[in-house]
């Protein structure tokens, strides 16, 4: 178990109660040092929520694999009903979550004001998988899988409410999903734009307050994106959110160690930037306040599949093919569904880190099943493999022709976005496989003839002819207002599509490294 | 007939004779001149947590079960601070008939219900667990009440500190005063804790007169001096005033530690050497030590890296006797007494008590810190607590013999009960 000899240091069910200091029978409430004295001077006292009997105790003893609290889950030990609140329940992520947690026993709150909903119809757009009420999902959660979940219509916003809610449910965990996760719909104009940085940063910064007051031994684990780094041409490595502790900076024959410091940012619109701005107040938050977060950099999300999902046609999770909230795999799988050509921006180069919809879940479920340190602000680069766009065109087009007999094209558009379409991408995703034993489930393209033998049920497929016309983007970066023109219709690839790089390079170093000091053990 | 208790936490009976003949508590030296003052012993360890157990109890360790401010886990090196919770015996406000006023006794965290009210000394992390009745708390805040001085701020600044402190004592005050009056009661009692902290920052601002803060210091004890005054001024003629300190202290010349010194031997083993703390303990260890000298054998079935079978016991308590007892830094020698267990507690629960308690010479400070680099250096602390010059004043009672010559801690409530009787 990855989380074994983690101890009630990082246990979200305790109470740091104090700091003491038998050298002068001192006492300090609540005022606390960044860490634990190395010294062995000083004590921090903790309380266990769930075990009050045990009076005070120093919280770096127990580990999670003698506290009978934490039990065995295959994604290492996990709190016994884990209280864990979703913020923006009703999306796809956040409702394909709730499900997850709740089949592993945690109990489930979680709070949407239905955004989600209300800006793709807003976009003239419908979820192509049919999705119900929440009330009726609810209703079906509890009939097919036996899961509760305390859902409460929300904005994050509403910090009035939120409060008190938070206060009556006392999560162990919050899984921050509240956001608009849309560059387009922040570049469509100046009200977009607000209302995007609005809601992400102030909900984000009201939370924080929030957990301050009431939860501060919750951890929050806050969705970020990979493309807060943007994409350097210097091809520097996109590492998990701070440099690495041997990287230096040389400059003007000096030299400056810059382990630890965050790594520079580059968002790629204002919804991006939102994020950035989140990272840094979650950043400042766990230093002021001692919080405990992990900040996901998630690469582009695909897949329509966990077992919970796809128990019932009522929970069932939404999947967008528009230009604002569809992400890229599950819009060419939806494009190719029905005829219209894998639609790549300019070169087609653009390279990307991607994770299937059930690994996203498995990396959650690690990551939540072991809380950071109070005061960690953690990162970690959320991703199973990376590629190019037109390389993943390749892929799908692939699994359609196998799949389903399909004729599949693929075209090039203008690119209506700001950004380089060739681009050196090294990104570092260790982090996940190596300290929460995130091990990949989802084959990519398993997950993508899943989709296709989904996607092309006759009621859903009605449901993407329907609105085939919203897959071209109209949101220009320039906020010129047109149409994208196809550049070229490429012509069918003979040679087959490479795989999609499933390991970080740094990974790989490690690997040949531990061959050269133990072949025999490597081969 | 009531009873009024007034603690001095760690004030030793040299230094309040002295402030009581040099006119800085005249009050106090009111007091002694009319009553019975005595040097007393403190518990085995001479820590308040013990010692103030032991008071309100009348037992000692074995019975209440409090061996120190850390005891671990039943078979674990797991640290835990034991509390009120953990106290087996009944405090004397639960025994004596009446109403009691119980204020900042140490170690009776978190509070229960009683008759009368109660306000929990240090260690008491949370407010809302320190007051009972729970109706006392609006009218705490008004005063500004603090449970303890923060003791944190001494390191950044020693003005902050002493600023925390005053304030910290008038709030004492405040309160005191307070349930003096709303409550009727028929037992009182009130400890300043503060002592304690001014002595273990500025044992050498009280030795030395032209010390920057000396007058401070002075003005600390002349302000509880005052409430002695005020306090002894409202009794009635057959009420019993009680005084007392848990332990008495002295000037700390080196922090010593027991753990280097179980290390150094081979009695004390670590699984990894850059991490080295009570859950790191190795196999083959026979010894280690918890703050401040409690060295317990690493007895088979009783910890889980635990070897030490009945029968190498005796040989091992030997050895580390002799090891101890030779122990000398600048030619002198750093123990003064050792206390095995079978000869100290008895009880239900001297079966948890430390194997072997070291007493210090005077100067030397024992201290566990599994960790240690070195066997003894000297930290920004200038008094350490001593087990054998606290101090007892009783005053209203006839017969002289009710207290002992050489009192110890554990036997104040039975002192006071023949007094009644």
């Amino acid at each position: 178990m990855h989380n074994a000899k983690c101890t009630c240091w990082n246990c979200p069910a305790i109470n740091l109660a104090g700091k003491v200091d038998f050298r002068a029978c001192g006492q300090s409430i609540r005022q606390f040092e960044k860490s634990p004295d190395s010294s062995q001077e000083t004590y921090i006292m903790a309380e266990c929520n769930r075990r009050p009997q045990l009076g005070l105790f120093d919280p770096m003893g127990i580990t999670f694999a003698d506290c009978p609290e934490w039990v065995e889950s295959p994604y290492g030990y996990l709190l016994k009903n884990m209280r864990v609140m979703i913020l923006g329940i009703d999306g796809y992520l956040g409702w394909t979550l709730a499900l997850w947690l709740g089949s592993l026993s945690c109990k489930v709150s979680g709070i949407d004001n239905y955004s989600r909903r209300d800006c793709v119809k807003e976009r003239g757009a419908h979820t192509v998988v049919p999705i119900a009420r929440m009330t009726d999902r609810l209703r079906r959660a509890k009939e097919v899988l036996g899961i509760n979940i305390d859902f409460r219509e929300m904005d994050i916003l509403d910090r009035e409410n939120l409060r008190e809610f938070i206060d009556e449910v006392r999560p162990e965990a919050i899984v921050h999903y509240a956001e608009f996760p849309s560059a387009p719909y922040s570049m469509i104009d100046v009200e977009h734009a607000i209302k995007v940085q609005h809601n992400n940063v102030i909900g984000t910064l009201g939370l924080l307050f929030a957990i301050r007051d009431l939860v501060p031994e919750s951890s929050l684990i806050k969705l970020g994106t990979m493309g807060e780094y943007g994409t350097p041409l210097t091809g520097r490595p996109l590492f998990e959110g701070v440099f690495p502790a041997d990287a230096v900076l040389e400059w003007d024959d000096r030299q400056w160690s810059m382990g630890g410091e965050l790594t520079p940012r580059d968002p790629v619109s204002f919804y991006h930037v939102s994020k950035v701005q989140d990272t840094f107040n979650v950043y400042e938050a766990c230093k002021y306040w001692w919080l405990r977060s992990y900040d996901v950099m998630q690469g582009v999300i695909y897949g329509v599949h966990t077992d919970q999902v796809a128990a019932d046609p009522m929970l069932r999770t939404r999947l967008d093919l528009d230009e604002c909230f569809g992400t890229i795999i599950n819009r060419f799988v939806t494009q190719a569904v029905v005829g219209f050509p894998l639609t790549l921006y300019g070169a087609g180069e653009q390279t990307r880190g991607f994770i299937g919809l059930e690994d996203a879940m498995q990396c959650i479920t690690r990551l939540i099943a072991k809380p950071p340190e109070p005061g960690q602000y953690g990162v970690v680069n959320q991703m199973s493999g990376y590629t190019s766009m037109r390389n993943l065109a390749e892929i799908v087009a692939k699994v359609g022709r196998q799949e389903c007999g399909l004729d599949v094209k693929i075209q090039r558009v203008e690119n209506p976005r700001v950004e380089a379409d060739r681009h050196p991408f090294e990104p570092v995703f260790d982090k996940l496989p190596q300290e929460f034993g995130f091990v990949q489930a989802d084959n990519p393209e398993e997950e993508i003839r899943r989709m296709f033998r989904l996607l092309t049920r006759p009621e859903i497929k009605q449901r993407i002819e329907e609105k085939k016309h919203l897959i071209l983007p109209k949101v220009w970066w320039s906020g010129v207002k047109k149409e994208v023109e196809q550049i070229e219709l490429l012509r069918q690839e003979k040679r087959e599509p490479v795989e999609i790089v499933g390991i970080s390079r740094s990974a790989k170093k490690a690997r040949e490294l531990a061959a050269d000091v133990n072949p025999i053990q490597s081969s | 007939m009531r009873t009024v208790i007034i603690g001095l936490d760690g004030v030793p009976f040299d230094l309040l004779r002295d402030l009581a003949e040099s006119g800085v508590m005249p009050n106090t030296a009111s007091v002694i001149a009319d009553g019975a003052f005595r040097k007393m012993l403190s518990s085995i360890p001479e820590v308040s947590s013990v010692a103030w157990s032991s008071m309100i109890t009348g037992k000692n360790p074995g019975e209440h079960g409090i061996y120190g401010f850390t005891d671990l886990f039943p078979k674990s090196y797991n640290m835990r601070f034991p509390n009120y919770n953990d106290l087996k015996a009944q405090p004397f406000w639960e025994r004596w008939p009446g109403k009691s006023v119980i204020i900042n006794v140490p170690s009776t965290y978190p509070v229960r219900h009683m008759r009368g009210a109660h306000i929990s000394g240090f260690v008491s992390v949370d407010m809302q667990k320190s007051v009972y009745p729970s109706a006392l708390l609006a009218e705490l805040e008004q005063m500004d009440y603090r449970l303890d001085v923060d003791s944190q701020r001494a390191h950044a600044s020693m003005d902050l500190f002493l600023t925390d402190l005053d304030r910290t004592l008038d709030a004492r005050i405040k309160c005191y005063r307070y349930l003096w009056d709303s409550e009727n009661w028929k037992t009182f009692m009130l400890v300043f804790t503060g002592t304690d902290r001014l002595m273990h920052f500025l044992w050498d601002a009280y030795e030395d007169k032209d010390h920057k803060y000396h007058k401070l210091l002075l003005r600390h004890f002349e302000k509880i001096d005052d409430v002695i005054g005020e306090i002894a001024d409202q009794m009635n003629d057959d009420d019993l005033l009680v005084m007392l300190s848990d332990h008495g202290f002295e000037r700390l010349d080196q922090d010593v530690y027991v753990n280097y010194v179980l290390r150094d031997s081979g009695f004390l083993r670590f699984k990894d050497s850059h991490k080295i703390t009570l859950n790191t303990i190795a196999p083959g260890t026979k010894a280690f030590a918890l703050d401040p000298a409690r060295i317990y054998l690493n007895c088979k079935d009783k910890y889980p890296c635990g070897t030490v079978t009945q029968d190498q016991r005796e040989d091992i308590l030997a050895e580390l006797e002799e090891l101890f007892g030779m122990l000398q830094l600048d030619g002198r020698k750093v123990i003064s007494q050792m206390h095995r267990k079978e000869q100290t507690y008895s009880g239900p629960f001297s079966e948890n008590a430390p194997d072997l308690v070291l007493i210090p010479a005077g100067g030397f400070n024992l201290k566990a810190k599994p960790n240690a680099p070195v066997l003894a250096e000297k930290d920004i602390f200038t008094g350490k607590h001593t087990q054998d010059s606290a101090f007892l004043i009783v005053r209203g009672f006839a017969d002289d013999s009710c207290v002992p010559e050489t009192p110890s801690i554990s036997r104040v409530v039975s002192i006071i009960e023949n007094c009644h009787n």
